[in-house]
């Protein structure tokens, strides 16, 4: 049986013990690699003063609002990790997936062994969003259409490596074959595509707002901003 | 680029997501919150059902392992002490910026 399994907006809640002892393994080593990796770039290039701010902010909301369970699509929670890559970064979207899902597991919402896995699929979702905004905000984009497809996008990616996950990993209890269990977990993936897509228009709706009052807090609009304004050499 | 194409491919991104999305939820069992969904799934695999795709009588609530655990006032403060946290940074980038821009 089952007693607390639940993967909504791509994010694996399984009970402890419904992976295998390798899989933990090999997932807790992928997420201790790739936060490694960032906490070493982060070293050597530095970090901005108001990125901080921003990803103090963004790990605020996007824990807030994990934990609420939202009465669409039978019932589901959003993450924020779209618009967390997008506002600070792959780099610190990265750190506040960690930082999100230690303190969910540490009130029961996910498995602390689960922790390596979850932080790689949340992580997945900002470092993805923040790629897909800039390149195409690079292909003269406005600012709602490319962060809500971002976001979008982003988290769909984010889906399929949980379900990749799921599947990879086996589950134990569930005596169905790989194959059956992969179009299962197929039919929540495809159901979490759908949730992110109320996910990437809210996310739009925040960017947008937040490149109205402050566009030097998006770096990428910011810049973008700067280069389209005329030289300002009159004749 | 221009406006009509942005959003046909917003569009483009998002009805495939929608379809996804109905056909997932029809395929995992229709309107089931997901703990009682992702269980049937794994235990049993595609179970076909229906309902409605929003429930506002429903409302807004707190995640399952949370509310049952009597954990609420913990995630309450958490959430103060987070929010208080992104506050006080921002306050901090901000008059550390002015001083950078004053010392420049």
């Amino acid at each position: 049986m089952f007693p607390d399994i639940l993967a909504n907006m791509a994010h694996i809640h399984l009970g402890e013990g419904s992976f295998p002892l390798w899989a933990l393994a090999l997932w807790t080593a992928f997420g201790v690699g790739l936060v490694g990796l960032v906490v070493y770039r982060i070293r050597k290039g530095g970090i901005k003063t108001h990125h901080i701010a921003l990803a103090g902010i963004g790990a605020a909301a996007s824990f807030a609002v994990f934990q609420l369970n939202l009465p669409v699509w039978g019932g589901i929670h959003m993450n924020l990790t779209g618009l967390v890559g997008i506002l600070t970064g792959p780099l610190l979207g990265t750190l506040i997936a960690l930082v999100v899902n230690v303190f969910s597991a540490a009130l029961g919402h996910g498995a602390v062994g689960l922790l390596g896995a979850n932080t790689l699929v949340n992580a997945t979702e900002a470092i993805a969003a923040y790629y897909v905004f800039k390149t195409l905000l690079s292909m003269d984009w406005d600012v709602f259409p490319a962060s809500a497809g971002a976001a979008t996008i982003g988290l769909s990616l984010g889906a399929v490596l949980m379900g990749g996950i799921i599947v990879i990993s086996g589950v134990n209890g569930s005596a169905l074959p790989r194959g059956d269990l992969a179009f299962a977990v197929a039919g929540l993936v495809g159901l979490n595509l759908g949730v992110a897509v109320i996910e990437g228009i809210l996310t739009g709706f925040v960017v947008q707002f937040l490149v109205s009052v402050r566009p030097d807090l998006i770096e990428m609009v910011d810049r973008r901003a700067t280069e389209d304004e005329p030289a300002g050499v009159s004749a | 680029m221009e406006r009509w194409k942005q959003y046909s491919g917003l569009a483009a991104v998002f009805a495939v997501a929608v379809a996804a999305g109905l056909w997932g939820f029809r395929a995992t069992g229709g309107s089931l919150p997901w703990a009682k969904r992702s269980a049937r799934a794994l235990q049993r695999g595609i179970e076909e059902g229906g309902g409605s795709l929003i429930d506002l009588g429903r409302g807004i609530i707190i995640a399952g392992p949370i509310r049952k655990g009597g954990m609420v006032l913990e995630f309450a403060a958490l959430v103060v002490l987070l929010v208080a946290v992104g506050i006080g940074l921002y306050i901090y980038a901000e008059r550390y910026q002015d001083t950078e821009d004053e010392t420049a």
